[in-house]
């Protein structure tokens, strides 16, 4: 469903971002693979949250619509409809601790216990240094490997307390 | 055509019908708050869970009712222990975390949820031992000038979501989040500003989309409700006048599929807001002295058809008028002998509302310009226009000008307009409002406002639409068309005594397009004219 | 017990992953043969097989593409790589290690029903799979094997990788092609099906990874190859079991459907540290739970169904004596509640009512009737949901109430969980 003048122009009444050109490059791309401008939707919205530091802020959200040509509430209902998209600052490094049940039969809870005591914060806070942040997440699909957590791209599986905090430190 | 079997009932009906349309056309309810017959199915209330067999077998599962189309030979129950059953779970869970707003909420009276649970579901709670799912800080929050938000008492029926991308199509409302949490809001931002927005209350089964202006006026089961047209603009959509004992509280659109379908514009459903904010003519003024009606309509009498050397007699009409109220204008200039007639409408912006059919458009800040041009109010050629009165010199010209509506417009109120009119040497003005005009006049004549009489518009479409009074005209102020019936009968006796739809069946006797009909026998829709009409008239 | 594999025969072998490597075991043989083929007969060589769907639905694949109409619209494979049902990995396995398989499975599929485009629909957790795809697929582009004339053959097809963005919901057919086209992933109103109007209104066939990763196998060694693994003619076919949870070895495991519980146990080395088994999921989060005396149960779709619980997408949890029921049904309802969609009423408000009413009793502060009341409530749930995550998330509350009761009395007799949080590392230095 493509935007009509009214919708367009009231974007432009709102703050947008400014989407590098290498971004707006591929998400043009990735439109190709569609019949519709929405379809690019998804993979749009990751493409902007690794531009602006891993989240998505309004102004983004404005902009991707706008690329689109989408009204911005509907974009900002996919946004908040889906968990890898976030709304306000993560760390660097986003760190997902599976606790679901074949993980929490092996020990997560006790991997979390060990992020909250090596970072010093609560989940879905930002450490001090914008290094990390942490959150319990639901099943990564690794359970043969619990316990187990994802961080940026990667899945760290087989953990204890100990190789988790070790892999933690290890960040940048 | 597919036949279906509905409660022992059968019937048949259009393919694509859904079991709840099927089920109204037996007499049959199928309770419902998602389902709205102009916007997308979505089948997410569950509300509509009915019993369906095919082909002697029962689904095992009950059906949503309004995402089942009728296939030839169903047999649907909506009546069965099962039915209950799930009618009383839906309710349960929509009450689960619902606040008991009841004694604060403008929707109490007219909401989804009391009636429903009356009749559908049990009269105590199971949760007990928790606390409610609230949205923090979202108890009042506008979502633009004319419409509140309380998300705690929101169903998620996605109502005015679908209204905002489907009818108006602006899509200020999304849907966000998800699960127990999923809400409606508009983009932090961004506004509901359409033109239609408080459309979204009404399509709201809830207390959770409630309008501004009239919050905690009054409660609904203390108004009266009568069906009326809207007096805002031409688009002439069909309304429901609520007041409380002559004290209008607000405008609700009411169902013509050929004019507004379901809805009306916010400008419309503020129109009355004059009626109680301007001061009101309330009784006979000749020269600044209160009188009889007598007194003052013997002074009209005398001075119109006097025949003055000093200029000419004039009748401003307006697009405020009844076509019967312009009719009887009309046969008053004709009394006189005078060509000077014209019709006064202040332009509007441009509106559409949506129906099946295009929609209907309003352009014009009044409703009835077409209809009093028809009733023969048309300017002539060769004598004065109604811009010649607003923008000339033509009232200087004028021994006598009578101005049938003293709110017709904008200028009514303008200092400099009035001023203008006032060069008449006599003003006689008609209104139901004592505008700073209606001040000037030398006579002043106290009329009904459009909700206080009968009568008839024509609208943009070329419709003829009826409507009843409301509530009595207050104290001296009556009708227009039976102030001027007693003034033509000072002419003729034949003119006493006329009712609105005496005049109207008059009307219609000598309209092509209108034939045959009465005032009585007008279609609830209206009357749609023909293309060809009397001069001056176009679309 | 030696089984031959097929399905996971790559696994392993690294070279598997290149179009050459893949090819040397016999890739692309089975797809080069049903370009040959007529297309009807692709389906109806799937129907012989018995093939029913891996995913958690179990619908028979060769009858869900017969449906596909003959007529003139783009047509659309999105094959369904969403995997989000807890306990379940096997997708990944054959995605990281085979992709060219999945790859020729989608082919041959798209050739039986006519369609030119397949969309993997793939959980955005999965970067490692997706990478590993889109290297395939840009691989098999430049042999020749997608792109306009597939194997020279004429026929275009195009293939690409969706990438989702964490939501369970999108596995379910409806809300997955909503996701595809962009929007929330918010199941449909059925009807219209899919195989009428699916992805972008157009006939669409939705299948699960595994699925289609049995494809080749079918053409290159005979339906009747296919039917003859398996319990009876209605549960055929290699299937890949999931194991996870108080088991000495955790993993895949490639074996034929229907082996009992206590066979595929053994394969996993046991219980875990020597436990005792107390009860076992087969199928996924949504499958009821079966206790220890069902063990003896054959893991086919008809014998769990029969059994009050489900093959689903054959992922078992094992749990041992040390686990309270209680928490592990918690824990599947939070799971449920926080990836309901939020569009109708029953799962939206039952999900998260049963959610803290599981939560409240396994904290301590559970109420007589509070067993009765979550069994009612789950009552109201099932059957009234607008998709099947509303039937989903009673499995393990009512099988809680069925089988467990008793924990769940002793929870609220207590005041408190009767069974101590189990540790399973040692206190850190």
């Amino acid at each position: 469903m493509s935007a009509t003048a009214e919708q367009t122009a009231s974007v432009a009444e709102l703050a947008l971002a400014e989407l590098p050109d290498a971004a707006k490059a591929e998400i043009a791309e990735i439109r190709k693979r569609y019949p519709t401008a929405q379809a690019a939707l998804l993979p749009a919205l990751h493409i902007a949250q690794r531009n602006f530091d891993g989240w998505l802020a309004e102004p983004v959200i404005a902009a991707v619509a706008a690329e689109l040509g989408l009204p911005v509430s509907t974009v900002y209902g996919v946004v908040t409809f889906y968990d890898l998209y976030h709304l306000k600052p993560v760390g660097r490094h986003r760190i997902r601790v599976c606790n679901n049940l074949s993980c929490q039969l092996r020990g997560a809870e006790e991997i979390l216990d060990a992020m909250r005591a090596e970072l010093g914060v609560g989940e879905d806070e930002v450490t001090d240094d914008g290094r990390c942040s942490y959150v319990h997440f639901e099943c990564l699909g690794s359970c043969d490997t619990a316990p187990m957590m994802m961080i940026d791209d990667d899945y760290h599986e087989n953990l204890t307390p100990e190789s988790a905090r070790e892999i933690v430190r290890g960040l940048k | 055509m597919p036949k279906v079997t509905i409660n022992d009932r059968t019937v048949e009906v259009e393919p694509g019908t859904n079991l709840v349309e099927a089920a109204a056309k037996v007499g049959v309810q199928v309770p419902h708050y998602c389902y709205h017959p102009r916007l997308s199915v979505v089948g997410q209330c569950r509300m509509c869970m009915v019993e369906v067999e095919m082909n002697g077998r029962k689904m095992p599962k009950l059906q949503a009712g309004c995402s089942t189309p009728v296939a030839d030979g169903m047999v649907v129950r909506t009546d069965t222990p099962e039915v209950h059953e799930a009618q009383k779970g839906m309710m349960e869970f929509l009450l689960i975390n619902h606040p008991l707003d009841c004694p604060i909420c403008d929707q109490a009276g007219e909401c989804g949820l009391q009636d429903y649970s009356f009749k559908h579901g049990v009269a105590y709670s199971r949760f007990e031992f928790e606390d409610k799912r609230t949205y923090p800080g979202r108890e009042r929050i506008p979502l633009g000038a004319n419409v509140l938000l309380n998300m705690n008492r929101c169903i998620q029926c996605t109502r005015c979501v679908r209204f905002t991308q489907e009818i108006a199509g602006t899509s200020e409302i999304g849907f966000f989040n998800r699960g127990s949490h999923a809400e409606i809001g508009v983009f932090p931002g961004r506004e509901l500003s359409n033109p239609l927005a408080t459309c979204v209350v009404d399509v709201c089964p809830v207390g959770a989309l409630t309008s501004t202006r009239f919050r905690f006026a009054e409660r609904v089961f203390n108004l009266d409700k009568k069906p009326s047209i809207c007096a805002g603009c031409d688009a002439g959509c069909n309304i429901t006048i609520e007041h409380r004992r002559g004290k209008i509280r607000r405008y609700k659109p009411r169902t013509n599929p050929e004019v507004n379908d379901y809805w009306m514009c916010d400008d419309g459903r503020a129109s009355w807001e004059k009626y109680r904010d301007r001061p009101r003519l309330t009784s006979p003024r000749v020269k600044d002295r209160a009188t009889t009606w007598k007194e003052a309509l013997d002074a009209v009498y005398q001075r119109v058809r006097s025949r003055s050397a000093e200029g000419a007699t004039a009748i401003l009409g307006s697009g405020q008028l009844t076509t019967e109220e312009a009719y009887l204008f009309a046969q008053l200039a004709d009394q006189i002998g005078t060509p000077h007639r014209s019709v006064a409408v202040d332009p509007f912006p441009e509106r559409r509302i949506p129906n099946l059919h295009g929609g209907v458009f309003g352009r014009e800040a009044a409703p009835n310009r077409r209809g009093a041009e028809m009733a023969g109010l048309a300017a002539r050629p060769g004598a004065f226009t109604a811009d010649e009165f607003l923008n000339g010199d033509a009232a200087s010209r004028c021994a006598t000008l009578v101005v049938t509506d003293g709110d017709f417009g904008a200028a009514a109120w303008d200092d400099a307009a009035v001023a203008r009119l006032r060069q008449a040497s006599c003003l006689i003005v008609f209104s139901w409002a004592d505008s700073p005009l209606a001040q000037a006049a030398d006579i002043a004549l106290p009329i009904a406002t459009h909700a206080e009489k009968d009568g008839s518009f024509v609208n943009s479409q070329r419709r003829v639409q009826r409507f009843r009074a409301a509530f009595p005209a207050p104290g001296q102020v009556r009708g227009g068309v039976e102030v001027l019936s007693d003034l033509l009968a000072r002419f003729d006796p034949a003119w006493a005594g006329l009712s609105p739809a005496a005049v109207f069946d008059r009307f219609a006797g000598q309209t092509p397009g209108l034939a045959g009909l009465t005032f009585g026998s007008l279609p609830p829709t209206g009357a749609a004219l023909a293309d060809t009409q009397a001069a001056g008239a176009e679309g | 017990m030696a089984f031959e594999k097929t399905l996971t025969q790559n696994v392993g072998n690294p070279d598997a992953l290149t179009v050459a490597g893949y090819k040397k075991n016999g890739g692309y043989t089975a797809l080069e043969a049903a370009l040959k083929m007529e297309p009807d007969a692709i389906t109806q060589a799937v129907k012989d097989s018995g093939l029913r769907g891996r995913g958690g639905a179990g619908f028979p694949a060769g009858m869900k593409w017969s449906f596909i109409p003959k007529i003139d619209k783009p047509k659309y494979l999105v094959c369904n790589a969403d995997e989000s049902e807890p306990g379940t990995f096997k997708d990944r396995l054959l995605m990281e290690y085979d992709p060219h398989q999945l790859i020729e499975g989608c082919a041959i599929c798209c050739r039986a029903v006519g369609a030119n485009t397949t969309y993997i629909y793939i959980r955005g957790e999965y970067t490692k799979a997706a990478r590993i795809l889109e290297d395939a697929i840009r691989e098999a582009y430049q042999a020749g094997i997608l792109g306009d004339s597939v194997m020279g053959s004429g026929w275009k097809l195009d293939m690409y990788v969706h990438m989702g963005a964490g939501a369970y919901i999108c596995g379910e057919e409806t809300g997955m092609l909503e996701s595809l086209e962009g929007k929330r992933g918010q199941p449909r109103v059925k009807p219209p099906f899919p195989a009428v109007v699916g992805a972008f209104g157009c006939p669409t066939v939705i299948n699960n990874v595994e699925t289609l990763c049995n494809v080749p196998h079918i053409l290159n060694r005979g339906a009747a190859w296919f039917k003859g693994i398996g319990t009876d003619e209605r549960n055929t076919g290699p299937k890949l079991y999931a194991v996870s949870g108080h088991v000495e070895r955790p993993g895949t495991y490639e074996l034929p459907l229907g082996i009992t519980f206590d066979e595929l146990l053994e394969v996993c080395g046991g219980m875990y540290k020597g436990g005792t088994l107390k009860a076992f999921i087969p199928g996924g989060a949504s499958a009821p739970i079966l206790k220890a005396s069902e063990s003896h149960l054959k893991m086919d779709f008809d014998t769990l169904a029969k059994a009050g619980s489900m093959l689903g997408s054959a992922a078992v949890i094992v749990m041992d004596e040390t686990t309270c029921m209680v928490r592990a049904a918690s824990r599947l309802a939070k799971f449920f509640a926080h990836e309901s969609c939020g569009q109708c009423t029953p799962c939206r408000e039952g999900t998260n009512w049963m959610e803290i009413i599981l939560h409240r009793i396994e904290a301590g502060h559970g109420h007589p009737n509070d067993a009765d009341l979550l069994y009612s409530v789950s009552k109201n749930v099932g059957g009234n949901s607008l998709c099947a995550l509303g039937d989903a998330a009673i499995g393990p509350v009512r099988s809680l109430v069925e089988k467990f009761r008793d924990e769940i009395e002793q929870h609220i007799r207590e005041h408190a969980c009767p069974v101590p949080v189990r540790r399973y590392f040692a206190a850190a230095a």
